[in-house]
């Protein structure tokens, strides 16, 4: 295996999520494809050419032993005639039987020399081969010349002795070599024998670390994207939606699942989005009724001001008129600013990553939901320590979680009840930032609490919550690499901690979220 | 009956009791204006108002607290609630307490007019004097 982990690039990158996703799927189909079939077909196809190889080998080894001993029986056929031709001989001279016996085994043995003297010459030594048969065609001579010498009478004499003295030195040497190419050629059959035995133990040995290996090798080739998978599929359920991207330089079946995944995680991105967009809707109504509220205000006193310059118009001096004017202008300016706000909050906005200052982001925020405030009659005090690190992330998306949660908890208070808003760094998760939104309403039953963050569950009356809030806003923490917890003191009302990995060193700051989450969200 | 009528304005939008100041003073009524409760409520124990035109939502004491100091202290005083969008409720809630009538804003400085004669005559207030348009 590579070694290299599944590579997982930010959720949040500057690109759209898609074309990010998209750009991953190119990068794992355009790899050389080697199917899991075509692996396995490869492997069993290694394993019949072994055991191939090692049938020809056995079969060639055997056929070689039958040649051995059939050689071996002709070696010692060659034996027995030159022993033959020398008892023959050696009862020629002592009791003077025919000459023509000794010839007729020397010829004989001659004849099973040259049938196999490919093979003897493999066995012995070239030139031992040549003086075997030296000794072998003297001896004939020999004996030819006895017998030319005996035919002309001379059964005496000093050349006969001669000739009988010599007969006697080349016969001892051809019985010797006979005698030792016998013994080579059985310690040679003994030898293919002994590894006849050894074969099968050693074909088994060779065959179990093969099968070893190849097992070994499968079950990485299919165990390793499995458990890379399953990694993925534990990310993409805490939220993080980025591409899986190869890992691995081929392409097999898991690729398929990969695109597969990479495609159900656009589609997850695209309804979260569309979720968090119709829950931005669901708030922007919300705070639409404390806008219409609030502009009364300003109204107001631009009907006042107006009717009265109008009533008094002749009175007036110019100074008092100007001044008028002037109060006219301010506060339609003041209702454009409460409008401009809602509009801000409402418009939809490309989700990008950015610096943000989370002081000046929760100042933005408590002042947006201000009209529910005042309208519900309720207190909230934002708290927000200096020197704060800075977060990197959507602007739009996080006001709406901290909206959503001051908004819940103005919603959970009592008239003149409170919702504390405090941000600080994380003393639990090193390098996060967490925002603690309390109120001291009526807190959230136990029975509740697991639920309060599934898609569509209320505790509101029916048209007065989506039930998408917690559900949105969690899914907008984990994007960004953070997460929120729910709990409720009891009578003291509910707490919401909201954890975002701070923005690390200014330089670059090409890594919003880091891949810290993973502690935060266990 | 030449006592003027005292009536009491009070709004934490100073711009309300800057335009109505020299409305109501127009039509005969002796105008103390206040931006904040604290001061209103500390005037109320001095002095009996015939009328007090309050808004309901402010932000430390509210228009309903002011109306129950009010019928307290002085329960002949005519209390006039201002309304805001989204306070119906709250505007019947002052009706049950006793409130006189509530005008929702934005309003005319006529419409607050009319209500303060129609609360004078209640009161045994008459000629208040037609405000003087045209």
């Amino acid at each position: 295996m590579s070694g290299e982990e599944e590579g997982t690039a930010m959720g949040l990158e500057e690109r759209g999520p898609s074309e990010e996703g998209r750009a991953a799927d190119r990068a794992l189909l355009h790899r050389p494809g080697i199917s899991i079939r075509t692996r396995l077909t490869l492997g069993f196809l290694a394993f019949f050419f072994l055991s191939a190889a090692v049938t020809v080998a056995a079969w060639y080894m055997l056929d070689r032993l039958e040649v051995r001993i059939r050689f071996l029986e002709a070696a010692d056929r060659y034996t027995l005639e030159i022993q033959q031709a020398r008892r023959f001989e050696k009862n020629h001279f002592l009791y003077g039987t025919p000459l023509s016996d000794v010839e007729e085994h020397a010829e004989n043995a001659e004849a099973l020399l040259q049938k196999s003297e490919e093979e003897a010459g493999r066995i012995l030594s070239r030139r031992d081969f040549a003086l075997m048969r030296e000794h072998l065609r003297t001896y004939r001579g020999l004996l030819r010349e006895l017998d030319a010498l005996e035919r002309a009478g001379g059964t005496n004499g000093p050349r006969r002795a001669e000739i009988e003295a010599e007969l006697r030195n080349h016969g001892t040497q051809m019985v010797t070599f006979a005698l030792e190419l016998a013994q080579k050629e059985k310690a040679n059959v003994a030898a293919t024998l002994a590894l006849f035995h050894r074969l099968p133990a050693v074909f088994l040995v060779v065959l179990l670390v093969l099968v070893v290996l190849t097992a070994n090798f499968l079950a990485r080739q299919m165990l390793g994207p499995l458990t890379r998978l399953m990694a993925a599929t534990e990310r993409i359920a805490r939220g993080d939606f980025s591409p899986i991207v190869p890992a691995r330089r081929y392409r097999d079946e898991f690729t398929n699942l990969a695109v597969a995944l990479n495609t159900m995680m656009r589609e997850l991105v695209h309804r979260q989005e569309i979720l968090v967009q119709s829950h931005k809707l669901q708030a922007v109504g919300t705070l639409t009724a404390g806008v219409a509220h609030e502009l009364n205000n300003p109204l107001n006193n631009i009907v006042l001001t107006a009717e009265m310059l109008k009533e008094d118009y002749p009175t007036l001096s110019d100074r008092e008129r100007l001044e008028m004017v002037e109060d006219l202008v301010g506060q339609a300016e003041r209702a454009q600013k409460i409008v401009k706000n809602l509009l801000d909050f409402a418009r939809q906005g490309e989700i990008a990553a950015e610096r943000l200052d989370l002081g000046e982001l929760l100042r933005h925020t408590v002042s947006l939901a201000g009209n529910q405030v005042r309208m519900k009659g309720a207190r909230i005090q934002l708290e927000v320590p200096p020197g704060l690190p800075p977060l990197h992330g959507d602007r739009q998306s996080l006001v709406q979680v901290f909206l959503n949660l001051i908004l819940n908890g103005v919603d959970a208070v009592a008239k003149g009840g409170h919702v504390w808003v405090e941000a600080r760094e994380s003393s639990e998760y090193a390098g996060f930032v967490e925002v603690r939104v309390r109120d001291d309403g009526h807190g959230i039953p136990s029975h509740v609490l697991p639920h309060i963050f599934d898609p569509f569950f209320t505790t509101k009356a029916r048209g007065k919550g989506t039930g998408l809030g917690l559900s949105v806003s969690l899914g907008i923490a984990r994007q960004h690499g953070g997460d929120i917890r729910a709990e409720s003191l009891p009578r003291r009302g509910a707490l919401f901690t909201v954890l975002l990995p701070a923005s690390r060193v200014p330089a670059g700051g090409a890594e919003p979220g880091g891949r810290e989450p993973e502690r935060a969200v266990e | 009956m030449n006592e003027r009528l005292n009536v009491l304005v009070l709004d934490d939008e100073p711009i309300v009791g800057k335009r109505l100041q020299p409305a109501l003073a127009k039509v005969g009524c002796d105008v103390e204006v206040f931006d904040a409760p604290e001061p209103a409520l500390k005037r109320i124990q001095e002095k009996e108002f015939h009328i007090v035109v309050t808004d309901i939502r402010m932000e430390d004491i509210d228009g309903i607290e002011v109306l129950e100091r009010v019928m307290a202290l002085h329960p002949r005083t005519k209390v006039i609630m201002i309304t805001g969008y989204a306070t119906v409720e709250v505007a019947r809630e002052a009706m049950a307490k006793g409130a006189f009538d509530f005008i929702a804003k934005p309003f005319k400085p006529q419409e607050l007019r009319d209500v303060i004669a129609k609360a004078a005559e209640s009161l045994g207030f008459h000629g208040l004097r037609e405000a003087g348009v045209e």
